[in-house]
C-alpha cells in the first residue's frame, strides 16, 4: 500500500477509492504535485485547471460517501486530448487558430466520463489539428518522450502518451485518424486502442478527416484500457456514423490461447529496425508457445495504404478546415478590409505549416481535373485494401505487426521531411482506411526506447484484441511501467 | 499525375496567403509527396467503390429542432459582435 499514487493503475485506484480511506481529493492533490514536478520537463499538458479538478474530486467524494458512486471510474482522473470538447475548458487543438476558444459544450465521450464519475483532468498537447506523428506541430509547446527527453513522444496524441508514461495521469483520451493513438502509445511504452469506426461517438471531436477519425482509450495497462473503452462506447444519435444500440455488440473474446494470428507477408522486413523486428518476433514466438496458431497472410495492396490515406485524409481535412474563416469563432485577422481578406488573412495567420501543407494537398487532390486521378482512385484503392483485410481476417482472428517501423526519433530529426514522417504510419493506417479496431501493446525496448506490437481485428473484435494483449502483458510484466524522471 | 501544379491557384482556392519562400517550399514538398502517390496511378483497382457503411439506417431521425447554443453563447465565441449579432467587414458598398 506504500506505492506512490501516480504509479498505480486506474483500476487499482478505483478499487482503493471504493474501499477507502483514499479519497479522490487526496488522489488529485498527489497528481497535481506530480504535475508541478514533471510536466515542465515533458510538456504533456497544455492546461490544468486545478480548482476545477479539486471541485470535481470533492463532488465525487460526496457522492461516494452518500452511497451514490457511479462505478469503477468514480473519482479517477482522465486527461483529455485538446481536440475533444469539455464544457468550460480550452479547446485549442494546439493551434493559434483556436488559441482563445473555450468549449461551450461537452463531447459525447465527456458526458460519458462525467456519468461514470471520472475527473476530467486537464488538456493534453497534440500536433495541430491532429496532423502529425511527433507532436512537434503543436503551436503551443513541444512534448518530449519521458523515456528520453531528447526524443519525440509520437503523435498526434503525444501529450496523452507522454502523460501516461510520466505518471502524470492514469488514463487519457486520444484520437486516431491514421495511427495517432497507437503510434505514440508504442513510442511511450503504453497501451493505445483505436476502436472500430462507429463504436465511439465523434460528437465533440474537432473534425480532421471524418471518415477516418475515432476517439479511443490510452492507458498504462490492458485492464485500464478495457475499463476506459467500456465507459466511452455507447450509441449517440448526434454522430450519424455511430453504431445504433442494436448493432454494436462486441464479438466475445474467447480463449486468447486459441487465437489464430496472421503475420502479413513482408511486414517485418524492409524499413523495420533490427531491435523492433527482434521484439516483435519474440512476441510472435510467445503467442506460438501459448498455443496460438501462427500463419502468414497476404495483403498485396498494403503498399497503397500510405498514398491512399494521404489523399483521402487531406481531401477531407481541406473540406473540414474550411470552417475556419474568422467569422464565427477562432482567430480573426486584425488586417481585413473585405470578407475575403478576413478569411484569407485569418487562415494564413492561424494555421501552422503542416496544416497549410495538408490543406493545399487536399485542395489539389479535389480540384477540377485532378479529383478523378487522385481522390476517386484513392477511394477505389481504399475499397481494395478494406476487402483484402476483411478477407485475411476471415481466415485468422488478428493480424500482428510492429506498430511503428522504428523507435522514437530525436526531436527535429524529421521536421523538414514530411514524407518521412508520413511513412511513420505505414502499419497503422490500414486499420483506419478499413474501419477496423487495432491496438498497440508494449513488447520491449530498442535501447532505452519502448517498442510496441500492433494487433488488428475484424469489426467489433475489441475484446479479442484486449484479451490477446492481456495474455502477453501477464507474462511479460510491462504493465504500469513508467519512465524515471 | 502532378502535371499542371500551380501553387498560386491552389493557395487562392485554399484561401491562404503564401510568402515567396513558402511557395517554393510547398511546391517542392507537394511535388515530392505527389510523386509518392504515383503508386495509385499504376495500381490495378476495382471499378467500383465499396466502403464500410458509414451511416446506419437508424441515424435517420425526424427533422425536428433540437437544442442549440443560443445567441448569447454564439456571439460570445465570435471574434466580433454587435447588438447580439456577429459582425464582419462590410460585404456590399453603400453605393453599390
Amino acid at each position: 500500500m506504500d506505492e506512490p499514487l501516480h504509479t498505480l493503475s486506474a483500476a487499482e485506484l478505483g478499487r482503493r477509492l471504493a474501499a477507502g480511506p483514499l479519497t479522490s481529493r487526496a488522489l488529485c492533490e498527489a497528481l497535481i504535485v506530480r504535475y508541478h514536478a514533471v510536466n515542465k520537463k515533458v510538456g504533456a499538458f497544455t492546461h490544468l485547471d486545478e480548482g476545477d479538478v479539486l471541485a470535481q474530486a470533492d463532488a465525487s467524494d460526496v457522492r461516494r460517501k452518500a452511497g451514490q458512486g457511479r462505478g469503477p471510474l468514480e473519482g479517477v482522473p482522465v486527461a483529455i486530448k485538446d481536440n475533444i470538447a469539455v464544457k468550460g475548458q480550452p479547446l485549442t487543438c494546439s493551434s493559434k487558430m483556436l488559441a482563445s476558444l473555450v468549449s461551450p459544450y461537452d463531447a459525447h465521450v465527456t458526458e460519458r466520463l462525467r456519468a461514470a464519475g471520472a475527473i476530467l483532468y486537464g488538456r493534453l498537447n497534440m500536433d495541430e489539428f491532429a496532423m502529425g506523428s511527433s507532436t512537434e506541430n503543436s503551436a503551443i509547446q513541444k512534448t518530449f518522450n519521458p523515456w528520453d527527453l531528447a526524443c519525440i513522444p509520437g503523435g498526434s496524441s503525444g501529450g496523452s502518451a507522454a502523460a501516461l508514461a510520466a505518471g502524470l495521469v492514469p488514463l487519457a483520451l486520444g484520437s486516431d485518424t491514421g495511427g495517432s493513438i497507437r503510434q505514440p502509445a508504442s513510442h511511450c511504452g503504453v497501451v493505445g486502442l483505436k476502436p472500430t469506426y462507429g463504436l465511439i461517438s465523434r460528437f465533440g471531436l474537432v473534425a480532421f478527416a471524418s471518415s477516418l477519425d475515432q476517439i479511443g482509450p490510452m492507458a498504462r495497462c490492458l485492464e485500464d484500457c478495457e475499463l476506459l473503452l467500456g465507459a466511452l462506447a455507447s450509441a449517440d444519435a448526434r454522430d450519424m456514423t455511430c453504431f445504433s444500440p442494436s448493432d454494436r455488440a462486441l464479438t466475445p473474446a474467447g480463449d486468447a490461447k486459441k487465437l489464430r494470428i496472421g503475420i502479413p507477408k513482408g511486414f517485418l522486413g524492409k524499413g523495420v529496425g533490427a531491435e523492433v523486428a527482434t521484439a516483435v518476433t519474440a512476441a510472435i514466438e510467445f503467442y506460438r508457445s501459448q498455443g496460438c496458431a501462427i500463419s502468414e497472410v497476404e495483403l498485396p495492396s498494403a503498399d497503397l495504404a500510405v498514398p491512399t490515406y494521404y489523399v483521402v485524409a487531406t481531401a477531407e481535412a481541406s473540406s473540414n478546415l474550411g470552417r475556419y474563416d474568422g467569422v464565427r469563432y477562432g482567430h480573426r485577422s486584425a488586417s481585413a478590409g473585405t470578407p475575403v481578406e478576413m478569411m484569407t488573412n485569418s487562415r494564413s495567420e492561424g494555421f501552422g505549416a503542416e496544416v497549410k501543407r495538408r490543406i493545399l494537398l487536399g485542395t489539389f487532390v479535389l480540384s477540377a481535373g485532378y479529383a478523378d486521378a487522385y481522390y476517386m482512385r484513392a477511394l477505389r484503392a481504399r475499397s481494395k485494401i478494406r476487402a483484402e483485410y476483411l478477407a485475411a481476417l476471415a481466415t485468422v482472428d488478428v493480424l500482428l505487426t510492429p506498430t511503428v517501423p522504428t523507435p522514437a526519433f530525436k526531436v527535429g530529426e524529421k521536421a523538414s521531411d514530411p514524407l518521412q514522417l508520413y511513412l511513420e504510419d505505414i502499419f497503422t493506417i490500414p486499420a483506419n482506411l478499413a474501419g477496423l479496431p487495432a491496438i498497440s501493446v508494449p513488447c520491449g525496448k530498442s535501447g532505452h526506447l519502448p517498442v510496441g506490437f500492433h494487433l488488428v481485428g475484424a469489426p467489433l473484435s475489441e475484446a479479442k484484441l484486449l484479451a490477446a494483449g492481456r495474455l502477453f502483458e501477464a507474462a511479460h510484466g510491462f504493465a504500469h511501467q513508467q519512465a524515471a524522471l | 499525375m502532378a502535371e499542371g501544379f500551380d501553387i498560386d491557384h491552389l493557395a487562392k482556392l485554399a484561401r491562404l496567403n503564401l510568402t515567396a519562400a513558402e511557395k517554393v517550399l510547398y511546391s517542392l514538398q507537394l511535388n515530392q509527396i505527389l510523386g509518392h502517390f504515383q503508386a495509385l496511378a499504376k495500381a490495378d483497382l476495382p471499378a467500383t467503390i465499396d466502403l464500410a457503411r458509414v451511416v446506419s439506417e437508424s441515424a435517420l431521425r425526424s427533422d425536428e429542432p433540437g437544442p442549440v447554443l443560443g445567441a448569447e453563447t454564439v456571439t460570445r465565441l465570435a471574434p466580433a459582435s454587435r447588438d447580439g449579432q456577429i459582425s464582419v467587414p462590410r460585404v456590399v458598398d453603400d453605393e453599390a
